[in-house]
């Protein structure tokens, strides 16, 4: 309850808040411009206060003059009030009014200007296709010939002078040479062509309906007397007439009148209240007006008081309505947060687009009328100042100004209370959810996007080129603006999409390249690894397509550097095991081997334990040996087994090493055969260390061999390879499948006699150490082994 | 002859096995149990050798060693179950003369005491013998004129072919020679498989000049390239 009563008085405080400047801003304008034309706003309603009515009567003063010396004047002034242009009525008096209601009623009614064209001109405009919708100008521009016909005729000042005395809203008398010669004041018109000897014609009206006054030329001396309200104005200042002055009449030092006009005398009155004087004149052409420029004027003005009032009403509700949210203002500010917050779960490029369309909408909604109208004057003959004053127009409405403000209102809070708090771009979200596909899906998306962006792209640009054709063609006759609004409009959408297309086209091209340039790095990371680099990750961009791959295959680097770091440690530890394990075995070994040795030097021992000691003495010398070798392999395993490379000849260390273990060769009943080339074969090895590869594989080989078998021993060369090979027949079975160079295994499990099962498996490592390949090869009985060194370029 | 021979070792049975062995040849031998003890016993008694191994509690042998070549010029094997070739080159650079690993051949060990002793007391004055036609290399020294060579001071037994190769290598120490250049400077003759002859023969002098011959120190085979005589300091 007590939540959702706080949550009703946020909304009501921002929706006073809301109202409030809607209102003011809304009504702002209109309330500024009212006031600025001063009269008829701030209940000013005295259309005799106004220009227009200083203007109509200095005018008709001039004609009324004119008629009464004879001059030809009134001719032009044109101003029969029989229809005057309503528009006239209200504002600036010759020029155009954009008042809304004025504008309407002149476009709508249409009537202004029938009606102000003058007698004889319709027959004549009928005859050349006269339009109503056109103004007076233009039909003055193409009908010239029916215009001077109109002007030239002979024109009866009677017939004139009657239509003028239909307008009872200006009542006049006219003295020419001291006699009354023209009046519509009913007491006065029998009395004419008598002479006049200065009678009141005032006395004759009533002061209540008619409040004002101009006498010319009262007292002879040509000058202009105005009462209003029975008090006499002000007319000619210092005497001298400027733009300031109000009054256009003679009478000024710098405006005198000639001598003819000096035998005349005007009377003026005009009425407190304008009314329309209509004459059904139905045997001619219906019905005619009279005195509506003063009646309109004074209507005007009354509707400009009006909506001033309104205006003004509505803006003191919104400071009303301003001061209410005031009051509330920590509601306020929970409701601004709130609607903050909906802003922070728009994409940021919906805003960016809002941002930059709605001003837009907001002017074409808010200025359409405007628009229009520039639209159609542009259409004929426009000129750049008149886009300017209409988008001035536009800009000063109510309605854009308070759209204009909730748009910036909006920002500011967008930008003051979601900083850090922004939803992530729809570019961003979109990337973020394609990185969760795996690779492969990711690509074929692309490739898709890529297809439908191509696809779209010709699309649009064919509609575009038939859109852009179309309206081409629009422009060369007449065509109807909405549609050409909505077509343009269709265009700019077109070619919106179109960049959208390309842009989204481009982008996933562009990833795609990027991706191959990454698979580049991978694969050459890839070789890098596998060429022993385990310490130089791969580093990709966070959002590349393979920095998952990437990462992957860091780890396994780093895997891999981790296992041969694991194990080049345990095989030093092993080293450093065997090596004090052996050294243990050492001691105790040197003793027995020094006791059996003693024990042989004994002379009286008995023959059998002579035997006994013959058999410790020769365990014990193999138990060093052992030592030895389980010594020597385990640091070669580990990699610390010291080298000292040379060139060497290949062929000659084979030889060497037959010439060293002739003996044993010879006693042990086996064939040697041997296909080593005299030609030297040079390769790069550790002299000593091969010695003891080869030696232990002869041995092996005597061993190991059938008996009266032969051992083959051959060397060749294989490509850039120094190959050796010995092949030997095995006396037992040989098992297949079993790694012969591993450690502690012999081709005979049973066998014990000689030996640490260490032969092969030293001949291996250190071979390896010398940087040589060994390999062992058995078929059936057949055992060989392969050592082999890349030759020297020498 | 009852040389006096100090043995030193940390393991008992190895000081008695190798006083056993020493005896039987006819030396005097001392016993002692750590370094401390070794330089000890050296203040008191005329010892002409110093056997002595590496690990042992109180002054460990290298220490010991370097005490006594402070004060006492006589040669000294060092034992030790250790065989890398570092720890034999430090050894042999701080003062010992030899270097024995353990497990040793006692046979072997007595002929590097009696090796050691002849040349620190027969050929004590070695510069008296010298003139001008031998070549010394080690514990050998090869007389020109006689066509003989000595070991420790004793002349060694060689076959007419055998001294025509010693002769070949006293003369070139430090030389590589294939085999068949040997064959050739030798026998005088085209070679055909030279590489047995050759060593059949280097095995046999081998036998009569080295204190090991499966370990030798002078004559040796460079794989793969051929034979040189090692050349080695005499210390004299």
């Amino acid at each position: 309850m007590d939540t959702k009563w706080k949550k009703s008085k946020q909304i009501i405080s921002f929706g006073c808040f809301f109202l409030g400047v809607t209102l003011l801003l809304c009504n702002l304008g209109q309330v500024f411009r009212l006031w600025s034309y001063g009269q008829g706003a701030l209940g000013r309603v005295d259309y005799q206060e106004s220009a227009e009515f200083r203007s109509y009567m200095a005018d008709r003063l001039e004609e009324l003059l004119g008629i009464a010396t004879g001059g030809k004047g009134w001719r032009y002034y044109g101003t029969s009030d029989r229809g005057a242009y309503r528009s006239y009525g209200i504002g600036d008096a010759y020029s155009w009014d954009y008042d809304g209601e004025t504008l309407d009623r002149w476009l709508n009614e249409g009537t202004a200007v029938q009606e102000a064209v003058p007698e004889g001109i319709p027959s004549v405009a009928q005859e050349y296709g006269w339009d109503s919708a056109e103004s007076q100008e233009t039909l003055w521009e193409r009908y010239p010939e029916a215009y001077s016909e109109y002007w030239n005729r002979p024109q009866n000042k009677k017939e004139y002078m009657a239509e003028l005395a239909q307008n009872k809203n200006v009542r006049y008398a006219v003295i020419w040479q001291g006699k009354l010669i023209y009046t519509n004041i009913e007491a006065w018109e029998d009395r004419l062509k008598e002479s006049w000897e200065d009678a009141d014609f005032y006395k004759d009206l009533d002061p209540e309906e008619y409040n004002f006054t101009l006498w010319y030329n009262r007292a002879g001396d040509g000058k202009v007397q105005i009462v209003k309200d029975n008090v006499e104005e002000e007319i000619y200042g210092n005497g001298m007439y400027t733009d300031d002055s109000l009054w256009f009449v003679p009478g000024y030092a710098n405006f005198n009148v000639d001598a003819s006009a000096k035998d005349a005398v005007i009377f003026l009155a005009a009425a407190k209240e304008p009314r329309l004087y209509i004459t059904g004149n139905y045997s001619e052409y219906g019905t005619s007006q009279y005195g509506g420029r003063l009646y309109y004027l004074q209507q005007g003005l009354r509707d400009r008081d009006r909506s001033f009032r309104v205006h003004c009403g509505f803006m003191a509700a919104g400071v009303v309505l301003l001061a209410v949210s005031f009051f509330c203002r920590k509601e306020k500010r929970k409701a601004d947060q709130a609607i903050a917050a909906l802003l922070g779960k728009i994409w940021l490029e919906l805003k960016l687009l809002l941002l930059v369309l709605l001003p837009v909408l907001i002017f074409l909604m808010a200025g359409r009328e405007e628009l229009r109208e520039m639209l159609y004057l542009l259409w004929y003959d426009g000129y750049p100042g008149d886009v300017i004053y209409f988008l001035g127009q536009v800009a000063g409405k109510g309605l854009f100004l308070c759209s204009c403000f909730w748009l910036v209102y909006l920002l500011v809070l967008d930008l003051r209370l979601n900083r850090g708090k922004q939803k992530k771009p729809l570019f961003d979200s979109l990337r973020t959810r394609d990185l969760q596909y795996p690779v492969q899906k990711r690509m074929v998306r692309r490739y898709w996007l890529i297809l439908a962006s191509v696809i779209s792209v010709l699309v649009l640009a064919v509609l575009l080129l038939i859109l852009v054709i179309w309206l081409d063609n629009q422009f060369d006759y007449y065509g109807s603006f909405y549609t050409l609004f909505a077509m343009t409009a269709a265009v700019l959408l077109a070619v919106i999409l179109l960049a959208v297309c390309v842009a989204v086209g481009v982008g996933s091209l562009g990833k795609n390249r990027r991706l191959a340039e990454d698979i580049g790095a991978l694969s050459d990371q890839i070789t890098a690894v596998r060429g022993g680099n385990l310490t130089k990750p791969l580093v990709l961009p966070k959002d590349a397509d393979l920095a998952q791959a990437a990462e992957s295959l860091n780890e396994i680097q780093r895997g891999l550097e981790e296992a041969l770091r694991e194990q080049m440690h345990s095989e030093r530890m092993k080293v450093e095991l065997v090596t004090n394990v052996s050294h243990d075995i050492k001691t105790p070994l040197t003793s027995i081997i020094s006791y059996v040795e003693l024990l042989k030097q004994e002379e009286a021992l008995p023959e059998h334990v002579r035997e006994f000691v013959q058999i410790l003495w020769e365990k014990s010398l193999r138990l060093k040996t052992i030592v030895q070798d389980v010594f020597d392999v385990s640091k070669a395993a580990a990699g610390q087994l010291p080298v000292n490379m040379e060139e060497l000849d290949l062929g000659r260390l084979l030889r060497q090493v037959l010439a060293d273990m002739d003996s044993q060769i010879a006693s042990s009943g086996l064939g040697m055969k041997t296909a080593v080339s005299e030609e030297p074969l040079f390769i790069r090895a550790d002299g000593q260390r091969l010695y003891r590869v080869f030696q232990n594989l002869l041995q092996n080989a005597l061993k190991y061999s059938l008996a009266g078998s032969r051992i083959y021993l051959t060397m060749t060369m294989e490509g850039v390879m120094a190959a050796v090979y010995l092949k030997n027949t095995s006396g037992t079975e040989l098992e297949t499948g079993k790694d012969f160079a591993e450690r502690f295994v012999r081709g005979d499990s049973s066998r014990t006699d000689g030996g640490s099962g260490l032969g092969l498996s030293i001949a291996k490592s250190f071979t390896e150490a010398c940087g040589g390949s060994f390999r062992v090869e058995t078929d059936a009985d057949l055992f060989t082994v392969v050592v082999a060194f890349p030759m020297s370029a020498k | 002859m009852n040389e006096c021979v100090l043995v030193v070792d940390d393991d008992r049975e190895i000081v008695k096995a190798i006083a056993l062995l020493l005896g039987k040849e006819g030396y005097q031998v001392l016993k002692a149990y750590d370094g401390m003890e070794a330089l000890d016993i050296l203040a008191q008694q005329p010892v002409r050798l110093i056997i002595m191994d590496v690990m042992m509690p109180r002054l460990d042998g290298l220490s010991a060693m370097m005490k006594i070549r402070e004060r006492k010029n006589l040669p000294i094997i060092v034992l030790s179950a250790k065989t890398e070739e570092t720890d034999k080159v430090l050894g042999l650079s701080m003062g010992a003369d030899d270097y024995v690993s353990k497990p040793f051949n006692p046979a072997e060990l007595a002929a590097r005491v009696r090796s050691q002793l002849r040349r620190y007391t027969l050929l004590g004055d070695i510069n008296a013998w010298h003139d001008g036609d031998e070549i010394w290399n080690g514990r050998l020294c090869y007389r020109l004129r006689e066509h003989t060579l000595y070991a420790d001071g004793e002349p060694v037994k060689l076959t007419a072919t055998e001294t025509k190769i010693v002769d070949l290598f006293m003369r070139n120490r430090g030389r590589v020679f294939p085999a068949e250049e040997i064959y050739q400077r030798v026998w005088e003759e085209p070679s055909f498989a030279p590489e047995n002859t050759v060593m059949v023969h280097i095995r046999h002098i081998r036998e009569k000049i080295e204190l090991n011959p499966r370990e030798p120190e002078y004559l040796k085979v460079v794989w793969g390239i051929g034979y040189k005589m090692e050349k080695i300091k005499t210390d004299h």
